[in-house]
């Protein structure tokens, strides 16, 4: 189970990334929850041919990698993941939808590779705004705006709890399958008869680690309803940079170049 | 079975994220009305995080050579009662979408459904709880968790069925979809509700008291279900309204296939036929229509001149360049920023 550490790895690459100081860190969290929500449903609403309209649009990405400097790799890796099941939705097209919607030099373009190359497009902006949000903004800082825009507490404690275990639970996962291959003689997977007893036994562990963890919190006065200060407030210059994001979207899904 | 935001319009992904927030407001209210929600809160946290960790399990599937992982919701159904379930399930799937790229922003709210709701809110209640109702055994356990483990991953399959067909993004005809999806769907499910059967057995054997707690629900049981019934419906109204003015702006996607349904020439007077039958029987005329649509004819081909309009050769040409120069400006600004921090730290 190699990926066990690679997964382990990738949460903290993200999270590395997140503390960085450029520009794009330093604005309000609010700001950059607000662009790239905005960002998406306006990649999601352009119509199911329109690739080239689309194409201006990955400016988005493209600036923000630089001016976060985020390497593009990382990001690059988790796009992929979200491609199979778009690629195959995607194919389906360009079997059914034969028509030919132009031709470039004599070789016909059909209306299905058309709508695949707008999907991918779409996907690769849609996962891109959602990851540079996280690699962006810290865990932290995003569960605070969370609470300040009065999602329920428990909800976010449950979400921020959840993310830091993972973590924890990955370390106890990995020297259980260490444990669970030296005694069966380096077997690569899990046999499906002892699944039951060794995820079992990983939930029990984490049930108590998590109990020891909270009281432990409690006793050092942590409680659900403490609402963390802002670091800073709402300054122009995030509705500035929130500005510069969603107005030229809005025109260009409005005023499409071509 | 995440979904994407490209495969999704704007309409039926906001109109599946208010749902969403709508199941999470109801859930946190009823888990904040039992007293040891405080203690509770840990512990749902560490079953989502286990959620994260149980799909790093590969186990083999015996005579098969493939391996599978186990998914979720029942698991932690069985673990913590429905509500609580529900809400660790929405916390994996927002991570997993912000930090792995697994599921859409903007398909949270499906997601969440399909994944969350239904197997929590809807399955485990419906399904598994009954089927214990006279008490856990290693039988009923695992029965129930079979069961309820399949219906759930096929009732989600169906929802992304739905959900995309009526975004209207992909071309697959609703029949074939289907027969896609949810073939592959139940031989998951049937997997996973095995091990959801082997987990919840050794934890019955070793703590039996946290099977019954969850499952006996007692304490969950004096809170009411009007209310969240009437935000369901309500939110089920605005849905509803949703994919409706959607459908009407776009007209190249179910409203075609309805007016298709029809007369295949001439899809306006088909629909304003459709409008008026659905007038009069609205509940059977919609479902007439659903079904109809599977008989999308794959070569029939439906391009009104306008939705091609930004497509021609200069258009691909003028992406292209887009794209360069987009590329060469991220390019360039690393640059710059590179060179100003060797300057400084020179």
């Amino acid at each position: 189970m190699p990926n066990i550490a690679s997964s382990a790895n990738g949460l903290r690459a993200l999270e590395s990334l997140a503390a960085g100081r450029t520009v794009i860190h330093r604005l309000h969290p609010a700001a950059k929850l607000f662009c790239a929500l905005a960002f998406i449903v306006f990649t999601a609403s352009f119509g199911r041919y329109d690739f080239t309209r689309l194409a201006p649009y990955l400016f988005y990405p493209f600036l923000m990698m630089a001016l976060a400097e985020i390497p593009y790799g990382i990001l690059l890796k988790r796009v992929l993941i979200a491609l199979p099941f778009c690629l195959f939705a995607g194919l389906s097209n360009v079997v059914i939808d034969r028509e030919t919607a132009l031709s470039i030099g004599g070789a016909a373009v059909s209306f299905g590779v058309l709508s695949l190359m707008t999907i991918l497009l779409k996907m690769y902006l849609c996962v891109m705004a959602a990851l540079l949000l996280a690699a962006t903004t810290p865990f932290a800082e995003l569960t605070a705006q969370l609470r300040r825009l009065h999602i329920p507490a428990p909800f976010v404690t449950v979400f921020e709890i959840t993310y830091r275990y993972i973590g924890v639970l990955l370390e106890e996962l990995r020297s259980m399958t260490t444990a669970y291959r030296l005694r069966s003689g380096d077997r690569k997977a899990l046999d499906v008869r002892h699944m039951g007893s060794f995820t079992g036994g990983l939930l029990l562990r984490g049930f108590d680690r998590a109990e020891r963890v909270h009281a432990a919190m409690c006793c050092r006065g942590y409680s659900l309803r403490r609402v963390p200060p802002a670091r800073r407030g709402f300054a122009p210059r995030d509705a500035a940079a929130a500005a510069l994001v969603c107005v030229p979207a809005a025109a260009l899904r409005l005023f499409p170049l071509w | 079975m995440h979904m994407a935001d490209a495969l999704l319009s704007p309409a039926v992904g906001l109109a599946m994220d208010a749902v969403a927030v709508a199941a999470i407001g109801i859930s946190v209210a009823r888990v904040k009305k039992d007293e040891f929600s405080e203690k509770k809160i840990p512990i749902m946290g560490v079953a989502g995080a286990l959620v994260f960790a149980g799909q790093m399990i590969n186990f083999t599937i015996p005579a098969t050579g493939s391996s599978g992982h186990i998914g979720g919701g029942i698991l932690l159904a069985g673990l913590l009662g429905g509500v609580p379930a529900f809400l660790s399930i929405a916390a994996v799937l927002i991570i997993q979408c912000l930090f792995f790229a697994d599921g859409g922003l903007l398909a949270l709210g499906c997601n969440i459904f399909n994944m969350g709701v239904i197997p929590c809110l809807l399955i485990y209640p419906l399904v598994f709880k009954p089927l214990l109702k006279r008490g856990a055994d290693v039988k009923r356990l695992s029965a129930a968790s079979v069961v309820s483990a399949t219906a759930g991953l096929l009732a989600g399959a169906f929802c992304v069925v739905l959900e995309t067909l009526f975004s209207g993004i992909t071309e697959l005809p609703f029949g074939t979809f289907v027969t896609l999806m949810l073939p592959v769907h139940l031989a998951i499910g049937l997997v996973e509700g095995a091990v959801t059967a082997a987990v919840l057995c050794f934890i019955w054997k070793m703590r039996p008291e946290l099977i019954e707690s969850a499952n006996t629900g007692k304490k969950l049981g004096a809170v009411s279900v009007k209310k969240p019934l009437i935000v369901l419906a309500a939110l089920a109204v605005v849905v509803a309204g949703a994919l409706s003015l959607s459908a009407s702006s776009n007209p190249d996607g179910l409203e075609w296939a309805i007016g298709n349904v029809f007369s295949r020439g001439d899809a306006e007077a088909g629909l304003e036929e459709f409008e008026e039958n659905a007038a009069t029987n609205p509940v059977a005329d919609g479902a007439a229509a659903v079904q109809e649509s599977t008989a999308f004819l794959p070569d029939y081909a439906f391009k009104d001149s306008e939705s091609a309009a930004g497509t021609s050769v200069a258009g691909l040409v003028g992406a292209a360049v887009t794209f360069a120069v987009a590329g060469a400006a991220g390019l360039v600004i690393g640059k710059v920023k590179k060179s100003k921090k060797t300057e400084a730290g020179a």
